[in-house]
């Protein structure tokens, strides 16, 4: 064994977790008014990550810790793609949590933790190594929301997200075992290739596949294991709320390609029809119970399940154009969300909280601009072209369609239509009501210059999605034979 | 089939037994403490039943961890918490018929699933026997240092993200504690305390002594 | 194979009887006339004030957690220990960036003053 083409072709984790130790101890020396340091360093340690992993960025495929780990296309872009969020998280969050006591070295270190966990679930190639990265990643989330220990709300929702989020990992870890005891090994190509070629007890298997799928949409948030998604976006500081609704995503969505396409692609035909039924119920429960809603941040947590069951489209269509459009969906919906949590934070201030949809009563009065940033990721949330959103759902309807679910796509459709009125209600709150909040928005530099880029950015990739459709091509192909 | 059992069989069928009590009195038993003890019963039997099965590193670990630490926190929060269990238990039989039926439903469910025809001991190889100086510690050991380095280091890294968020969520300072560090109580000078006034030798007032802390 | 694991009985047996039989003895031996009187809880001869269960300091919660994390650790020394011979630099570079990353965790509960009970 190699240890240092191991280190190596690991090295942005390498990285990451040298950092994030330093960064731990370095923060114990520093004051108060010193604590920008730690901010830079944070900042600095996604960037030296960011240009580790484009230098190394290759279409080949490389393994390492004896197969545990893959370093594929899917797992660069993807790891380039958590850098660049996790930075805009930062960027949105440092003034909201620098007014309620969370800029701590805790809050810095726990989120490069966390991010460590998701770069490991992207380039996990053995169900141990990506249960370990889930672990790290969710261990990491429970703290960070209960971190504002003052807030009895941010405590409860802790409280049900830790208690759920153990109760999904032990099924999934269930499933896994399961699986393992029929296939005897853990590395998903190893399983894949036990499945193919041995008589096993099927119906075992599929106890298994059930449980990880639970597991999994758990962690996605996918009707019916959706309970915890509303409290959590909820009551966390919306700083976590950003992080939690946005990056996290794209590890999940690594995570699935990994378990079910690549180790259990062969059970497609048992966990396609799994698939459809909690894409169903998430777009109808995500788009009902959103209308009812009157908190901003209920509101989106809403809309990511209904989100939710749209990129499940492109999973269960199980073609590699269904790949694809799931994951420009999930690039896009990050994008969306990171500008919408942004907008949150850019109206919050010292011991208010911009989270009612009141809140954003006559925005259009206050900042015409910020207002027009919102609409565009309203409307790109409802899938109003020319945004991305529409291109992304309307990529995941041309891959179900091919697939020729046309009946469920007809559906989800419609349920698009009902899905509009509440993101447009925010429109009409922003253009046609009277403010009732006459604080001024100023944001820093950083921040007005990124959430503007995030606004544009949306309509950008709507107009020209090809560029960004030819990312999610080359990272899959390459990635998934 | 023979009518007697083996020796090894006698074993487990009364760790068997003893670990179905000790299972039930944890969930029955009125005193939270005795509770928690039941389940150091249990977890014990537990380990002896995986020593049955040749796998002594679990078993040691069972017992070393479980029994040894975590449930010594267990009880350190069944003392801190102030339990009432009588009011915890008030309207159990009012939901009981309701959970009875659905834990009934449950268990037949399961029964259904996991019954003999998917799951029976048919459907596995019986694994070889072991000679006696056959280490499960070591061929762990063998695999897990080298092997399977990554999931030990992000072992490593999950416990160090436990620490720091044990730490920033429940560490905080008591306002009103008389606790006085030693080291600066060793540092302190005579000029931090004592200051000397001089003064007119007046008969009626004394030496004045300001102390600051 | 569970030959193997008599002398284990033999000193859970042994232990068994120091710890009982005492007792027992005692039991058995000793003269009992309870009353009353001898059964009360005596406080300096008052009538008892509260429960001689009290509360423990939720501080001690966070010394418990502390020691279970380092308590696992220890879990995965001992197999290492065991074949630390064979294998070799690797293995043991691989256990020595384990306890690295924990005293890392080790200097921050130091320094952030977890470990002192005020």
């Amino acid at each position: 064994m190699n240890i240092l083409s191991d280190i190596y072709t690991a090295l942005p984790e390498f990285f990451v977790l040298c950092m994030a130790m330093l960064i731990l101890i370095v923060d114990l020396f520093l004051d108060d008014t010193q604590r920008y340091l730690t901010y830079a360093l944070t900042q600095l340690t996604l960037l030296g990550a960011a240009v580790m992993t484009a230098v190394a960025h290759s279409n080949a495929v490389g393994y390492a810790f004896s197969g545990l780990f893959v370093d594929d296309a899917m797992a660069h872009t993807l790891k380039l793609m958590i850098y660049l969020s996790t930075s805009v998280v930062l960027v949105y969050s440092r003034t909201y949590i620098a007014l309620r006591g969370m800029f701590r070295g805790e809050f810095f270190v726990l989120i490069l933790f966390a991010m460590l966990g998701m770069m490991v679930m992207v380039s996990g190639q053995n169900f141990l190594t990506l249960y370990m990265g889930l672990e790290l990643l969710s261990l990491c989330l429970y703290s960070l929301v209960a971190l504002d220990r003052e807030n009895a709300r941010a405590t409860e929702a802790a409280m049900k997200y830790f208690v759920l989020g153990a109760l999904a990992s032990g099924m999934l870890l269930y499933g896994m075992s399961m699986l393992y005891g029929m296939t005897g090994s853990l590395d998903l190509t190893q399983v894949s290739a036990a499945i193919m070629g041995g008589e096993l007890n099927h119906p075992v298997l599929i106890l298994g596949l059930v449980f990880v799928v639970a597991g999994l949409a758990f962690k996605l948030g996918a009707v019916p294991f959706q309970m915890w998604l509303p409290d959590v976006y909820h009551g966390a500081p919306t700083a976590v709320t950003l992080f939690i609704g946005s990056v996290t995503k794209l590890a999940a969505f690594a995570f699935v390609m990994r378990l079910l396409i690549q180790g259990l692609q062969i059970l497609a035909h048992d966990w396609q029809g799994m698939l459809i039924i909690m894409a169903v119920l998430s777009i109808i429960i995500g788009n009902v119970a959103a209308i009812a809603q009157t908190n901003l941040k209920r509101m989106l947590a809403y809309s990511t399940i209904s989100h939710v069951g749209f990129l499940l489209f492109g999973f269960f269509s199980g073609t590699m154009n269904g790949f694809v459009s799931s994951m420009f969906y999930i690039v896009a919906y990050v994008l969306m969300t990171l500008g919408g949590f942004g907008i949150i934070l850019l109206l919050s201030r010292e011991g208010f909280e911009a989270e009612e949809l009141d809140d954003l009563r006559g925005l259009n009065v206050r900042s015409p601009w910020y207002a027009f940033i919102m609409l565009l990721l309203m409307f790109s949330m409802a899938g109003v072209p020319p945004t991305v959103g529409f291109y992304a759902k309307f990529a995941v309807m041309q891959a179900a369609l091919q697939a020729g679910h046309v009946g469920l796509v007809v559906f989800a459709v419609l349920m698009a239509v009902v899905g509009a009125f509440y993101y447009l209600r925010i429109v009409k709150l922003m253009y046609f009501d009277e403010p009732l909040d006459a604080a001024p928005i100023q944001p820093p530099l950083d921040m007005a210059l990124l959430l503007s880029a995030n606004g544009l950015a949306v309509l950008a990739f709507g107009l020209l999605p090809e560029r960004l459709m030819g990312v999610c091509a080359t990272a899959i192909l390459h990635s998934i034979q | 089939m023979t009518l007697l059992l083996s020796f090894s069989e006698i074993v487990f069928y009364f760790l068997a037994a003893v670990l179905l009590y000790a299972g039930l009195r944890v969930i029955t038993t009125r005193n939270p403490v005795q509770a928690a003890l039941f389940l150091v019963l249990a977890f014990f039997t537990a380990a002896g039943i995986w020593m049955l099965l040749q796998a002594e590193f679990l078993a040691i670990t069972l017992v070393l961890v479980y029994v040894g630490a975590v449930m010594v926190l267990f009880l350190f929060v069944v003392m801190m918490l102030d339990i009432n269990l009588d009011r915890l238990r008030e309207g159990f039989w009012d939901y009981f018929p309701l959970a009875g039926f659905v834990g009934v439903l449950m268990a037949i469910e399961m029964v259904m699933v996991l019954g003999t025809r998917h799951f029976g001991a048919d459907w596995v190889i019986e694994p070889a026997p072991h000679a006696a100086d056959y280490s499960n510690t070591a061929e762990l050991g063998h695999l897990l240092y080298t092997d399977y380095v990554l999931p030990f280091e992000l072992a490593a890294v999950i416990l160090l993200v436990a620490i720091i968020a044990a730490i920033a969520l429940t560490m905080r300072r008591r306002k009103n504690s008389k606790y006085t560090d030693p080291a600066q109580q060793v540092k302190v000078k005579r000029d931090d305390r004592l200051r000397i006034v001089k003064m007119q030798a007046d008969v009626e007032q004394s030496v004045g002594i300001d102390g600051e802390s | 194979m569970l030959e193997n694991y008599f002398p284990i009985l033999l000193f859970i047996f042994v232990g068994l009887a120091i710890g009982v039989l005492p007792i027992a003895l005692g039991r058995i031996v000793a003269p009992s006339r309870p009353d009353n009187e001898k059964n009360s809880p005596y406080e300096c001869g008052f009538e008892a004030f509260e429960d001689a269960r009290m509360k423990f300091d939720v501080r001690y919660y966070l010394v418990a957690i502390l020691f279970i994390l380092f308590d696992l650790e220890i879990a995965f020394l001992f197999p290492w220990a065991v074949v630390l011979k064979d294998i070799g630099m690797f293995g043991y570079l691989s256990m020595m960036l384990f306890l690295g990353i924990l005293v890392v965790g080790f200097i921050y509960e130091w320094m952030k003053g977890a470990l002192e009970w005020e």
